[in-house]
């Protein structure tokens, strides 16, 4: 039993493991891209015989971010950071308490030629000199002196060895908060006319409706261009209501989403309501002018009481006419109904005898009035994607920590050196020794820069 | 424009720059390689001084925004990246010889930004969801950790030049003795990669909170989102077989070309795959 246990828990400490578990999760995410997923794959299945389908949609090949063999690598994985870690930390963690001391016989064992030399000064100037020197490039260092001799040690980037956990920590708390997000997020969608409020949005991925806990009205929606065409802004001002008492209202722009009690509201699309405004001019006669504004179906009574007019539809663009609307005359001498274009002017340029061919098209049908459409008041829906996502902040948090213990591990590095001044029957000999996990290079760079140092300045007191 | 002008001699200029390195690799002489520093240096300036050109011109034009917002733009960016991180690492470490390496990549990017059929170099308005100085942030912390792993893509290169030529210094020719030592360019090769993994980690942190501005998600699974997933994945492989494993030499100048490799895919593949990142478009 023990022994087993030891075998499952060498094998998840083994960064092998690690390594493995990386190369995999980045096989699977390039599958993903290659094959279609979710609401592209749809698309496949008419190209492909229905039981290869049904079997890979049954493997969740389509829905790889989302399977239950993504999940499980994110599990793995984070059993193998926890048993990596735990299994090394305490080394880490001693190490990183151990005080070094000056006086230490092994780290100047074998130590190179050229780490040494002998100078005639005496041995408390040298001494000066090395803790001059320490203080100046490590801040604090330590000091003993003991019968002609004198032990110095000193170090930098003690933190450095830290910054893997760090690192691996942050990846852990990572993971939690996906988890989260994925456990207890939802996505979903919801158009809004202008004018208008809604409770409830529809979830993306299901049929299902989640009700809000408040009510969201549209107020306006604007679109701003820039001049060649190209979309500048697009904003929706909202307005978010409780027991038909506002609680909050706010300008929504893309790139500036509004959050509210754990919604995240997004400016994502918008569209042209079906229910817009037409501005109609009515003459009778040709004179006497009577401006109006409608929606369809509201209707108002013909001035001299020749009948009720009713709008049946508005039309942004019909039959690539351009804006138009359907109107309906209920008269003392009978009903009819016909369309009234802007732009009739235009139409008739074109399509010389189109009023006589096509009578419904007649803005005079029914005299002695003439109908003008003068514009068109559009009205707007804005679409707006809602999310809930509790796992953010755990997110947020974790990609702070990464970047800084990726900083600690990458830029920073644990560097000791020791130094020691021996009396040597008339001379004295000058010994230094380094010690570095990580950047042996740097290491030895800095030793011969101390050693410079310090024959220069004892060359500079004689 | 007087930008494009600039930028299509800056090209050249890194030809040369170029041309003045491989001399300096035959010939021996550090003449070529002073005079190989100063035109990079002055190709550099003139592309600098281009793009600041470009960035009032935009606010003239009444939609000021970062020259870095289109594929062109991008190109250039990247190209200037690489030469001005090259140029600091030759200055540090007194040696010219991974410019023969480096230069040919920045001249090839102006080249392609230069050249390339149906390559829209023109200032344009940005539409709403660009907007955001995240996505600034985004974009320039993405391209430097590209330029990082170009030079780490180079020194790979260079490691497997060096490599074929054989142990035998004595009688190789100046070209390969001009090479640094096969440890030096492993450290390289590793601080390069480091340097590129925090910036490329920092690119996916700010182009998520970019995400979670303008989309509605720190994450979407977007192609490009998921393919700088997988480069920054492999690169992190590739410290781990090197620090855990120990692995050196050979295999990290494997690992620095097949991790290049996703960053060429990640920047300009994942366009033939459907994806919000509509630069190419
Ligand atoms: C996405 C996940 C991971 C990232 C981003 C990551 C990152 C890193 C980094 C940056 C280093 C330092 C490398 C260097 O010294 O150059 C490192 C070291 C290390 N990692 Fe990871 N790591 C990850 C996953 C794992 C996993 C799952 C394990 C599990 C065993 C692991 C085990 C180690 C070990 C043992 C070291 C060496 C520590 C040392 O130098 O003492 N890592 N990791």
């Amino acid at each position: 039993m023990t022994k087993n246990k030891s075998r499952l828990w060498s094998f998840f400490s083994s960064v092998e493991l690690a390594i493995l578990l990386l190369s995999l999760i980045a096989f699977f995410a390039v599958i993903g891209t290659l094959v279609p997923q979710r609401e592209a794959a749809v698309e496949l299945a008419g190209r492909m015989s229905p039981g290869l389908f049904f079997f890979l949609n049954k493997m969740q090949i389509f829905d790889l971010y989302h399977s239950i063999w993504f999940l499980l690598l994110m599990f793995l994985l984070s059993v193998n950071l926890v048993i990596c870690s735990l299994e090394r930390f305490p080394m880490a963690w001693r190490r990183f308490r151990l005080r070094l001391s000056p006086q230490n016989e092994d780290v100047f064992k074998n130590l190179p030629e050229e780490n040494s030399f002998l100078t005639t000064a005496d041995a408390p100037q040298a001494a000066n000199i090395v803790a001059g020197l320490l203080e100046r490039k490590f801040r604090h260092f330590k000091r003993t002196d003991e019968s002609g001799s004198s032990f110095f040690c000193a170090e930098k980037g003690r933190f450095s060895s830290l910054g893997v956990y760090i690192v691996h920590l942050s990846i852990l708390i990572l993971i939690a908060g996906v988890m989260i997000g994925f456990v207890f997020g939802r996505e979903g969608y919801v158009n809004i006319v202008e004018g208008e409020a809604i409770n409830a949005i529809a979830l993306r991925n299901s049929n299902q409706m989640l009700p809000l806990p408040f009510d969201v009205r549209c107020d306006k929606f604007t679109v701003e261009f820039y001049k060649g065409g190209a979309p500048k802004t697009y904003q929706s001002n909202l307005t978010f209501l409780r027991n038909n008492q506002p609680i909050f209202s706010g300008k929504l722009l893309v790139n500036h989403p509004i959050e509210l009690e754990g919604f995240r509201f997004y400016q994502s699309s918008y569209g042209a309501a079906p229910e817009g405004k037409a501005s109609l001019s009515i003459l009778k006669n040709g004179k006497k002018p009577m401006a109006i504004t409608l929606s369809p179906g509201e209707g108002f009574d013909l001035p001299g009481g020749e009948g009720q007019v009713k709008v049946l539809r508005i039309e942004e663009n019909m039959m690539k006419m351009g804006p138009a609307v359907k109107l309906a005359v209920n008269g003392s001498k009978g009903d009819v109904a016909f369309w009234v274009f802007q732009q009739i002017d235009k139409i008739r340029q074109m399509n010389p005898g189109i009023i006589e061919q096509v009578p419904m098209f007649n803005p005079g049908i029914f005299r002695p009035y003439h109908f003008v459409l003068t514009g068109m008041e559009e009205k707007y829906y804005t679409g707006l994607q809602v999310t809930r996502d509790p796992g953010t902040p755990v997110v947020a948090a974790a990609a702070v920590l990464l970047i800084c213990g990726l900083m600690l591990v990458l830029f920073s590095y644990a560097r000791q050196v020791w130094i020691r001044i021996d009396q040597e029957k008339d001379k004295v000999r000058i010994r230094i020794a380094g010690r570095s996990y990580k950047n042996k290079a740097g290491l030895e760079s800095e030793v011969q820069y101390l050693l410079a140092e310090i024959k220069d300045s004892l060359e500079k007191t004689k | 424009m007087i930008n494009t002008a600039i930028l299509s001699w800056v090209t050249f200029i890194f030809f040369a720059a170029f041309v003045f390195y491989l001399f300096r690799m035959i010939l021996g002489r550090e003449f070529w390689g002073k005079l190989a520093t100063w035109t990079a240096l002055a190709g550099l300036a003139a592309q600098s001084v281009a793009l600041i050109i470009r960035w009032k011109t935009s606010y003239d034009l009444n939609m000021g925004h970062v020259p870095l917002s289109n594929f062109y733009e991008s190109l250039i960016f990247f190209s200037w990246t690489i030469v001005l991180l090259y140029l600091l690492m030759e200055r540090q470490l007194k040696n010219r010889s991974i410019g023969v390496f480096v230069m040919p990549v920045a001249f090839l990017i102006m080249a392609y930004a230069s050249i390339a059929p149906g390559m829209n170099n023109r200032i344009e308005p940005l539409i709403p969801a660009l907007q955001s100085n995240w996505l600034t942030s985004h974009v320039l912390t993405c391209f430097m950790g590209y330029a990082a792993f170009t030079v780490a893509f180079a020194l790979g290169i260079m490691f497997f030049v060096r490599h074929a030529a054989g142990a035998d210094s004595a009688k190789a020719s100046v070209f390969i003795r001009l090479l640094p030592s096969e440890y030096l360019m492993d450290e390289l090769m590793y601080s390069s990669v480091a340097l590129g993994f925090i910036f490329l980690s920092l690119g996916i942190v700010t182009g998520s909170v970019w995400a979670h501005y303008a989309w509605g998600s720190y994450w979407g699974w977007d192609p490009k989102e998921t393919w700088s997933l997988i480069t920054w994945l492999t690169y992190a492989v590739m410290l781990h077989a090197r620090g855990v494993r120990g692995w050196r030499g050979r295999r990290m100048a494997i690992m620095a070309i097949a991790g290049f490799g996703c960053v060429l895919f990640t920047y300009l593949g994942v366009n033939l795959l459907p994806s919000l990142h509509s630069y190419m478009t």
